[in-house]
């Protein structure tokens, strides 16, 4: 459940990881989440995954605590591990961006 | 027993013990003297140097002495397949070349697909050993048993798919019957980067080994498939391990978009994440008013008319054949960029018309030049000219981002050598190094004259790292599915130099063991295990993880040493000013590469088992590869 007093932060599934929430592998999804002090984006993340049993499963590794190596996370468009980690506070306004990791040349 | 019996006998002997999914043959071509002949290789060596790179490793580092430079006749141009090539198992037409190329006087493995690999085995041959320089141009036939040097007088000035269809109709054969691998204008006129094309759209492009085949005027070379059978030891076994791969190939989250879509879900994924290199790395943003939802892989894919291209026994969704839907060239068949086409033909030169991209990758292939080194000349070129480094007058016309027609113009001029497309010619470092001043220092490259794949590797260090340090001039590892399997973790923090340093070091020589296999790197993207399992049924070895990671790591030992030897040491492992600056805006925004890079090497060499001032694989690494006769040469003892 959200919590009180709750502001937004929005997460955008971009390309071929819109597969996984019943898109096509193009275009992108934009989802509103409610963000509430001391929310991380592990929380904003596991959240949406919840609603997706294919983006959890591909999202998350098998101990489900840790990013798997199918999909990268931008936090207002920077990766993961410049300004944030997983455990870093979200603020409202934030924006994360899921992104399918790429193999190939 | 008379000496003659003896001999049948010792082959009998040999050809029981032939490991499955093996010819037991390489074919040697002397064009010097026109001779041909065929040699028999051990099962030892067989299970010591698989074949692909780790067979041609051996034979470079064997028979190419260090004054024995790229354009020398007794340079080697090794064509090698693998064991699992021509078995029913998808995408096993894989060749592999091996070369002492043109960009960096030093060893080259590169790689590609279509139906040589399997043709090749189909003839009775696991790799043909090329050497001498013809006195005229010729191209080497394969029928059977046939093989023969003929007259290539009449290919001469013909692009690659103007001599596949020269050749078809000159041999009768036609389709995937014949496999025709060639080189272009480029390769005639020794462009320090041709490449070496085949089967409409499969391009072995890395370190010039298209000057190296054009050096000894070897125009092409054309295989009949052959008649030969190639079986598996255990072919149930054989047939498990390909349903494996291909469910995970199909199943799994990384790999499903290949299979769907190949590599063209690229542009967008690594736009995202500022790998996506744009004007020559002047940025990674995609500018304003540019419509990337046309680059979406569906839109790339819809936006032409195509028809599938596959490549021996492969299931993949991958190669197409284009025709292109509007503009000047509308209604010509071209083959569907990869990546590194979409990159290279254009973001890299600023140009974002899919089409127009699509129509300058294929004019690529088929003057056969490498697309990535060629993306990063013109698009140098195109920021000199912004800049005024490089004048109108120099270039001979007007040139600006972007500029398909210009581009075009540009490569012409390479592959034929003319005006300032001479000094072009010679790759990205040396015309830069010759230009010198403010040019220079827009130039992308590493220190041992070859460039990166295209991607802006500021947001990608461990490729960075894998480019600079690796033997080959291009890439030595590759992220496996699963990391874990060869002890890495799953992710890692990219930024994080030391971290990087040490994933990059742990994977060393995987890539050599998929390019040893006769087999598409696409159709590898499963567990390990699973291509031990797919070896193990093809050869009748038992064949664990472990021996792969070892194998994978003696050959890059073995092509290190070759480089060693040629003067190529640790001084050079470094990128160049633009290569291994900090970006300037995008997703990987002030991170700063260089700030971490001697460092990085350091816990690379560690990682390895290497000495970090001579460059040299310490002696217990070498023992511990199985390599004491290469200790003996680079340590005497
Ligand atoms: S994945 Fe593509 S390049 Fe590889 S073998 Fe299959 S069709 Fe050919």
């Amino acid at each position: 459940m959200p919590k009180v007093g709750a502001r937004h932060a929005t997460v955008e599934v971009t390309g071929w990881v819109t597969k996984f929430v019943g898109g096509d592998g193009s275009g992108r999804k934009l989802y509103t989440e409610p963000v509430a002090a001391g929310d991380t984006v592990r929380d904003i993340l596991r959240r949406v995954s919840a609603r997706h049993p294919e983006l959890d499963a591909a999202l998350w590794d098998a101990s489900k605590r840790e990013l798997g190596e199918n999909i990268e996370v931008l936090v207002n468009d920077a990766v993961l591990g410049i300004s944030h980690t997983l455990d870093s506070e979200l603020q409202p306004g934030d924006h994360l961006t899921l992104v399918g990791q790429y193999m190939g040349g | 027993m008379t000496p003659t019996h003896a001999v049948q006998e010792a082959v009998r002997a040999v050809s029981r013990q032939l490991p499955g999914g093996y010819a037991g043959k390489l074919l040697r071509v002397d064009l010097t003297s026109g001779r041909s002949w065929s040699v028999e290789w051990s099962p030892e060596e067989m299970r010591t140097y698989i074949g692909g790179v780790g067979l041609g490793a051996k034979i470079l580092y064997e028979e190419v002495p260090p004054d024995v430079g790229w354009d020398h006749p007794d340079n080697r141009l090794v064509l090698a397949t693998g064991p699992l090539a021509g078995l029913p198992v998808w995408g096993t037409g894989g060749l592999t070349v091996v070369t002492r190329g043109a960009l960096t006087n030093g060893a080259t493995s590169t790689q590609a697909n279509g139906f040589f690999g399997a043709n090749l085995k189909f003839s009775g041959y696991d790799a043909i050993v090329i050497q001498g320089q013809a006195p005229r141009w010729v191209y080497l036939s394969i029928n059977d048993d046939t093989v023969e040097l003929r007259n290539a007088a009449s290919l001469v000035g013909k692009d690659t798919w103007e001599t596949q269809d020269a050749l078809s109709a000159e041999l009768g054969v036609s389709g995937h019957q014949l496999s025709v691998y060639s080189i272009g204008p480029a390769g005639e006129n020794l462009v320090r980067f041709a490449a070496i094309q085949g089967d409409y759209g499969h391009v072995a492009s890395k370190n010039g080994c298209g000057a190296v085949m054009g050096k000894k005027k070897l125009k092409a070379v054309a295989i009949v498939r052959g008649t030969k059978a190639v079986t598996a030891a255990d072919p149930r076994g054989l047939f498990q391990a390909a349903d494996d791969i291909a469910h995970d190939l199909k199943t799994n989250p990384l790999a499903k978009s290949l299979y769907e879509y190949g590599t063209l879900p690229g542009v967008v994924n690594l736009s995202k994440l500022g790998v996506l290199p744009i004007k020559n790395y002047t940025t990674n943003v995609v500018p304003e008013g540019v419509d990337f939802s046309r680059w979406e892989a569906p839109k790339l894919r819809q936006g032409f008319d195509h028809r599938g291209h596959q490549c021996n026994a492969c299931g993949m969704h991958h190669c197409h054949i284009q025709v292109i839907p509007s503009g000047p060239h509308k209604g010509e068949r071209v083959d569907e960029p990869e990546y590194e086409g979409w990159s290279g033909a254009g973001w890299t030169i600023g140009l974002t018309d899919p089409v127009a991209v699509s129509w300058l990758n294929t004019r690529i292939d088929r003057a056969c030049v490498d697309v990535n080194e060629f993306g990063w000349v013109v698009g140098w070129v195109m920021e000199c000219v912004e800049k005024g480094y490089i004048t109108k007058e120099q270039l001979g016309f007007e040139l600006k981002w972007g500029d398909a027609d210009g581009a075009y113009r540009l490569l012409r001029m390479i592959t034929h050598r003319q005006g300032f497309g001479d000094l072009l010619a010679e790759g990205v470092k040396r015309a830069a190094e010759k230009l010198g001043g403010p040019a220079r220092e827009c130039a992308v490259y590493t220190l041992k004259g070859a460039t990166p794949r295209g991607h802006d590797h500021r947001g990608r260090w461990d490729e960075m790292l894998d480019t600079c340090t690796a033997s080959t001039g291009t890439l030595e590892t590759g992220n496996p599915v699963f990391p874990q399997e060869m002890g890495q973790p799953a992710r890692i923090n990219i930024f994080d130099g030391d971290q990087v340093a040490k994933l990059v070091a742990g994977l060393l020589g995987r890539r050599h063991f998929e390019d040893s296999l006769g087999i598409c790197i696409f159709t590898t993207r499963t567990t390990i295990q699973n291509i031990c399992q797919a070896l193990s049924a093809a050869a009748g070895w038992p064949y664990a993880l472990e021996e792969a990671v070892r194998f994978g790591r003696r050959t890059a030992a073995i092509l290190r040493a070759f480089n060693l030897r040629c003067g190529i040491g640790p001084d050079f492992e470094y990128p160049s000013p633009r290569y291994g600056s900090t970006p300037i805006d995008g997703p990987a925004k002030d991170q700063a590469v260089m700030k971490q890079w001697e460092r990085m090497r350091e816990l690379w060499y560690e990682g390895v088992g290497y000495d970090p001032k001579t460059g040299k694989p310490l002696p217990e690494t070498l023992t511990q590869l199985g390599l004491d006769w290469l200790r003996r040469d680079l340590w005497g003892k």
